[in-house]
């Protein structure tokens, strides 16, 4: 069965969602799960440039891929620095100790 | 086929930086991920961007996440997860499923007569000039952030809550007075 | 100039609660200056725009298919209404300077008044059944949390939901109208409902009508909805008097005197509006008789004089309605705030710790029997003259079985009324010692209410040009002030009335003799013969329901992101089905 690299590339953009996903429920450190997002948006940048290539457009889907780099670097920044600040203030890493609602 | 490869390392990686014990090693990995996604843009044509992953997320991202372990210790979290591990794999095992039936049956049309484009330059900077400024914005607003979440003194509180606060730590002051006083009078 | 001052009425008071929220709850003095200003300036829009109403309706912005239109119609109903919500509501803001002295989050109070005020004459003076039933739920969702003001007094929210669940089925019946009005119209105008009734089948007409009976009944707390006014009491008094005064209640009476046109021919429809308006005011006034808290007295009293004004419009006797409505927005936000001084001056609501004041709290006292004299409806006080139309168009429209019944109630509300007054200001001192009499702004408001009880009369044949002008389809003759006072004075109605009234004081006096009727009549009402205890439980209902509901809350990140790939499948399901 020849595979077309656009589907190559979605078989990766649905993997990588899918690690992300798990790695999003599964961790209780805080910076794993700053990991699995960026694990996420690797496979939505590939997604875009995909698409850019099948569809003749490179130079769009890459106009597209350099946002998303930037927003997300910047998410990965918050996301530590807030880690870093819970460490520093709580004490823990840990998802289970930081919710303070009664549910 | 090469491709197909690039995308069962990128897989293999990505996984491998969810499973490790150590924060230290899942970053690393997570680097691994990158460089491999930056190979990757490459060979799909997206030169800028490939260059630009390449140093920002299996650079700048990997140098943060070690700082931050450094700083916050890397203490690896043994137990259990807070959901249970078959829900998890079911629900991603579902997700996987049925995004994959929904968008590998769509037929990819390619243009039937391929219009040149412009130049990259043209693009990123007139057709998408609006992007850049939203990214202009964004990144103006994370070094606010930053800045502000990394602040070591504590904001002084505003109007009514400040004099609360002060009425409780007064009262705190007088109760551990007294206790001292009582301390003292007890070794009398 | 119309649309510039219909629009200020409803903006003012809405650009109002921005400022106050953004000012804070540490500036007090420029809270109070501000809450103030912003009422007063909106009344006096209001009152500005009377004389320029026209029939004509306004079209503000056209928003498409599904929205319609967003027009107004400031006919003489509408800003009569929007002009006795915005003056009252103003008189009410300027005594809560003084009763919410000693409050916090004075802020948010502020705010959801002003915020209220804005919504109500929104919706007396929309055009559009979409939009009123947008302010309608607006003004529904202020009601709920202004009663529960104090929300950490559990009486105090269980009263606030109450009432927004109450009101809620009412808004379900104008929801339901207005959709269907939709459905044959293509649009939501009010007028397009009220110039071609005729072609709507019969059926669907007589749904719109019930639906709206029932949206009306629930909001202005007729039988068998009454039972969340009683409870809304634990409000603080300003907002009891401008919600239960002053403004949301009579959007009841408003949207039935509004469509009456159009469903009077509707098999059924006149008689069940007759007969929620006389089985409330009998029942409320009853319950009014025995009940021990100064406030519940005057909210049963409310229901009771609704009632009145609910039994008008059945008999088609609009104008009469709206001049009821208008002098009892008066005299019974007279009633509310003398009420509330006096609570912040002895610090206790029950009757039976009262007595006496008639001595240290002349003002007060002379207040409350000026709005005494309204509502019992005694010459010289303006309810005395609507009251009076009332029962004429009574007489001369409904059947005689009611016209009878609405007299026993006259007699039950003079009955009660001096009771109420006897035991706060007569007799021996059974409870603490009063405080003050009316503090500074608490008098402004008293004083400019109790002359406006004794002199609105006087506008009543302006007021009944306006309407007669503005309102082409609802049958209204013009007459001059000195017509009307002819007409009631010299009426045979009148003086039966005048009479019933007098024997229920003599009643009064010889009480004493009279304890055998009474002490049956006491556990049925003091449980309100069994009509609140429905609301009660479903309020409980609805707390148990969210705590139990609690669980999902855990708070824990994982959890939460479980939520975002369930929701993803969702959305796969439904796009693959529709491959």
């Amino acid at each position: 069965m020849t595979l077309s690299p656009f589907t190559i590339a979605l078989i990766g953009v649905i993997g990588l969602l899918g690690i992300g996903f798990y790695g999003l429920m599964i961790s209780r450190n805080l910076i794993k799960i700053v990991v699995a997002l960026q694990i996420m948006v690797k496979g939505a940048l590939l997604g875009l440039v995909a698409a850019g290539n099948a569809n003749g457009q490179i130079g769009l889907g890459q106009s597209m891929a350099l946002t998303v780099i930037v927003a997300d670097t910047i998410v990965a920044v918050m996301g530590i620095a807030l880690g870093v600040q819970i460490r520093r203030r709580l004490g823990s890493l840990d998802v289970r100790d930081l919710s303070s609602l009664r549910g | 086929m090469l491709t197909l490869l690039l995308v069962a390392i990128l897989l293999i990686f990505a996984i491998q930086a969810i499973r490790a014990r150590a924060l230290i090693t899942s970053a690393l990995w997570l680097a691994g991920v990158s460089a491999l996604s930056s190979v990757l843009f490459y060979s799909y044509g997206a030169h800028l961007v490939a260059v630009i992953e390449l140093s920002v997320g299996a650079g700048l991202v990997t140098v943060l996440f070690v700082f931050a372990i450094n700083i916050a210790g890397d203490d690896a979290i043994q137990a259990q997860s807070v959901p249970p591990w078959t829900l998890v794999t079911a629900l991603v095992a579902l997700f996987v499923l049925l995004l994959g039936w929904f968008v590998l049956g769509v037929p990819v049309v390619a243009p039937v007569s391929p219009v040149a484009e412009a130049p990259l330059s043209v693009i990123l900077w007139q057709a998408r000039g609006l992007d850049l400024m939203v990214q202009v914005v964004l990144i103006f607003s994370g070094v606010l952030g930053l800045l502000g979440l990394l602040a070591e003194a504590e904001a002084p509180l505003k109007g009514s809550m400040a004099a609360e606060v002060a009425a409780r730590r007064d009262r705190e002051m007088q109760t551990l007075d007294s206790q001292i006083l009582q301390i003292e009078d007890v070794r009398k | 100039m119309l649309t510039t001052l219909t629009l200020l009425t409803i903006g003012l008071p809405w650009l109002g609660a921005i400022c106050i929220l953004l000012v804070g709850d540490d500036h007090r003095r420029l809270l109070n200056i501000l809450a103030a200003s912003f009422a007063v300036l909106a009344g006096i829009a209001a009152v500005a725009a009377l004389p320029l109403a026209t029939s004509q309706a306004i079209l503000l912005a056209s928003l498409g298919g599904v929205f319609g239109d967003f027009t107004l119609i400031p006919d003489g109903l509408a800003l009569s209404v929007a002009a006795i919500a915005a003056v009252v509501g103003s008189l009410a803001v300027i005594f809560a300077i003084d009763y919410m002295k000693h409050s916090q989050q004075l802020a948010r109070f502020y705010a959801l008044v002003l915020f209220f005020i804005g919504a109500m004459v929104g919706l007396a003076v929309s055009g559009s059944l979409l939009f009123t039933f947008l302010f309608w739920e607006i003004t529904a969702f202020c009601s709920y949390a202004l009663i529960s003001f104090h929300n950490d007094d559990p009486r105090a929210v269980r009263g606030g939901i109450q009432a927004l669940i109450m009101t809620q089925v009412g808004g379900i019946g104008l929801l339901a109208g207005a959709l269907l009005v939709y459905a044959y119209f293509g649009n939501y105008q009010v007028n397009s409902l009220l110039e071609g009734f005729q072609a709507v089948p019969p059926g669907v007409l007589s749904l719109v009508a019930f639906g709206f009976l029932v949206a009306a009944a629930a909001k202005s707390a007729q039988v068998p909805f009454h039972a969340w006014l009683p409870d809304a009491m634990e409000a603080p008094t300003p907002v009891t008097a401008l919600i239960h005064a002053a403004t949301m209640v009579n959007a009841g009476v408003y949207l039935l005197a509004r469509f009456y046109p159009a469903f009077a021919a509707v098999p059924g429809w006149r008689l069940s509006v007759m007969a929620v308006g006389v089985l409330s005011a009998l029942l409320a006034g009853l319950l009014a008789l025995t009940a021990n808290d100064i406030k519940r007295v005057l909210a049963y009293s409310t229901i009771s004089q609704l009632g009145y004004m609910v039994y008008a419009v059945g008999c088609g006797a609009i104008f009469a309605a709206q001049f009821h409505l208008f002098s009892h927005a008066i005299f019974k936000a007279l009633l509310f705030l003398s009420a509330g001084a006096i609570i912040t001056s002895i610090g206790t609501r029950d009757l039976m710790r009262m007595g006496g004041l008639r001595r240290p709290m002349p003002f007060v006292y002379a207040a409350f029997v000026i709005g005494s004299l309204g509502l019992v409806g005694l010459p010289i006080a303006n309810g005395f003259f609507s009251k009076e139309l009332i029962l004429e168009g009574g007489l001369t429209e409904g059947p005689f079985a009611f016209y009878l019944l609405m007299l026993l109630g006259a007699g039950i509300t003079a009955l009660y009324t001096i009771r109420l007054l006897w035991m706060v200001f007569h007799g021996e001192r059974r409870g603490p010692e009063p405080a003050h009499d009316g503090l500074p702004a608490m008098r402004v408001a008293l004083g400019l209410l109790a002359f406006g009880t004794l002199t609105t009369w006087l506008l009543a044949g302006g007021f009944s040009r306006l309407l007669a002008d503005t309102l082409p389809l609802h049958g209204i003759e013009a007459e001059s002030t000195w017509a009307l006072v002819q007409q009631v004075c010299l009426a045979p109605a009148t003086w039966i009335a005048l009479g019933v009234i007098a024997l229920a004081f003599g009643i009064w006096f010889i009480r004493s003799k009279l304890t055998a009727p009474a002490e049956t009549l006491r556990p049925l009402a003091s449980a309100g013969f069994g009509l609140e205890e429905l609301p009660r439980r479903i309020a409980d209902w609805t707390d148990r329901a969210a705590v139990s509901l609690q669980i999902t809350q855990s708070g824990q990140l994982n959890w939460n992101v479980v939520a975002i790939p369930l929701a993803l499948i969702a959305i796969l399901f439904v796009l693959l089905g529709f491959k």
